[in-house]
């Protein structure tokens, strides 16, 4: 069939892309290389997604979690583990994603335009009422209040809010922080402010924001989280696994949990009896160089006999691989013999970061 | 409590181009002197508030 038509509309820079159009990463929350129950602030939980304070006399825990509307199998939930019905102006409990610089470049973020941006998701709430989200450039010397109602508890519901992109500010188009979209479940006075204007501020919601923690046992669920370009919320941009998975690991990598003997992409060459150094591959290419995390015990294996390595220095770092050498706690090492790294047990895990 | 340490030097006594966080006198993380690491900036932003990292451990 000859093709006849073309739409100009979708030829534009403004158009809005059916595919690759959603510039969250996991918004579905399937990717979970963490696998953890967070309860503090500035703790990653599903990947991308950062819980960023946790300021109450109450508490709370973030997880992934398999309730989910129709078309989605993950969500993330927040559970509130100890109640603070009081809320005073220095409480706030949000949650948030940094999305790359790169991946904003095309919207026009600090210069002369007309352009828009929407973010839509999925929430269900037992606690019903209005709730911020909110917008924010590298420095958050930028800053846009948007709120959505929860109307009836306990019950999935899309929401969408449309914003202008800011003509003002400085928005980094490279590796650094892009726009943060930060999610807001509990606030007092100090992140109170006016919806619907770009300003400087470090607000998070308006006055009406609603207090999850009002009650013990409150549960927040939120998946389906979409920001693409344009005045129209379209349907979920759904990724291969892969795919997703793929774009999770420019920003963080883990070894280890699949058995008590996982071998790691690492090739080390003993110096003396205590000493030694190698080259860690990465999985794929990282937004920076990444920092180094580890948990429990390893072990340098040359086949015939593990060594046990508590301790670990990865320096000369690059953006696929990096040199990982011993820093102390290891003996019986012979000089100039190759060496394999192994986790110790299933609790082990190496872990490399470059969030936002 | 925060603080940073150094990391050794390698065999060749070359210096280290990361630094450990210390969290209650245990080790972290390792960083590397990268701007664009988020964890960089933090330790940045902790030495222009006037903390200094504690040295290596001789080796």
């Amino acid at each position: 069939m000859a093709l006849t038509v073309v739409d100009q509309g979708l030829l534009g820079t403004n158009a809005q892309y059916t595919g690759f159009k959603n510039r969250i990463i996991n918004g579905a929350q399937v990717i979970n290389q963490r696998n953890a129950t967070v309860t503090t602030a500035s703790t990653f939980v599903t990947d991308r997604w950062q819980v960023d304070n946790i300021s109450t006399s109450g508490s709370v825990s973030f997880a992934q979690n398999t309730t989910a509307p129709a078309g989605f199998t993950y969500s993330l939930k927040i559970t509130v583990t100890s109640a603070d019905a009081a809320v005073g102006a220095t409480d706030l409990i949000d949650f948030r994603q940094w999305i790359e610089g790169y991946n904003i470049a095309d919207m026009g973020f600090g210069t002369s335009n007309s352009n828009y941006f929407t973010c839509s998701f999925w929430v269900n709430s037992s606690q019903t009422g209005t709730y911020g989200v909110s917008f924010r450039n590298s420095d958050s010397s930028r800053v846009y209040v948007s709120t959505y109602t929860v109307n009836s508890a306990s019950t999935w519901e899309q929401k969408t809010v449309t914003i202008p992109v800011d003509t003002s500010g400085t928005w980094l188009t490279d590796n650094s922080r892009g726009i943060g979209i930060a999610f807001t479940v509990m606030a007092g006075s100090n992140y109170q402010g006016t919806a619907g204007s770009w300003g400087t501020t470090n607000n998070r919601t308006t006055s009406a924001q609603a207090n999850l923690l009002a009650t013990n046992g409150a549960t927040f669920y939120i998946t389906g989280v979409q920001l693409e370009k344009g005045s129209t919320a379209t349907s979920f941009d759904y990724r291969p696994y892969g795919t997703e998975l793929a774009l999770c690991l420019r920003y963080f990598q883990t070894w280890g949990g699949f058995s008590n003997q996982d071998y790691i992409s690492y090739l080390g060459i003993g110096y003396n009896s205590t000493t030694l150094e190698g080259v860690l591959t990465f999985q794929q290419i990282m937004r920076a160089q990444p920092t180094l995390a580890y948990t429990n015990t390893f072990q340098f294996n040359d086949v015939a006999t593990g060594y046990n390595v508590t301790s670990f220095i990865l320096d000369n770092v690059g953006l696929q691989n990096a040199r990982l050498r011993t820093a102390g706690g290891t003996s019986g090492i012979t000089g100039y013999r190759p060496y394999m790294l192994t986790t110790s047990n299933v609790n082990s895990r190496l872990q490399l970061s470059a969030e936002l | 409590m925060i603080t940073y340490k150094h990391c050794p030097p390698d065999a060749m006594n070359l210096p280290a181009t990361s630094i450990f966080k210390m969290e209650d006198n245990a080790v972290v993380m390792c960083i590397p002197f990268d701007p664009a690491n988020t964890d960089y900036q933090a330790y940045l932003k902790w030495v222009a508030e006037g903390n200094t990292p504690q040295p290596a451990e001789e080796t």
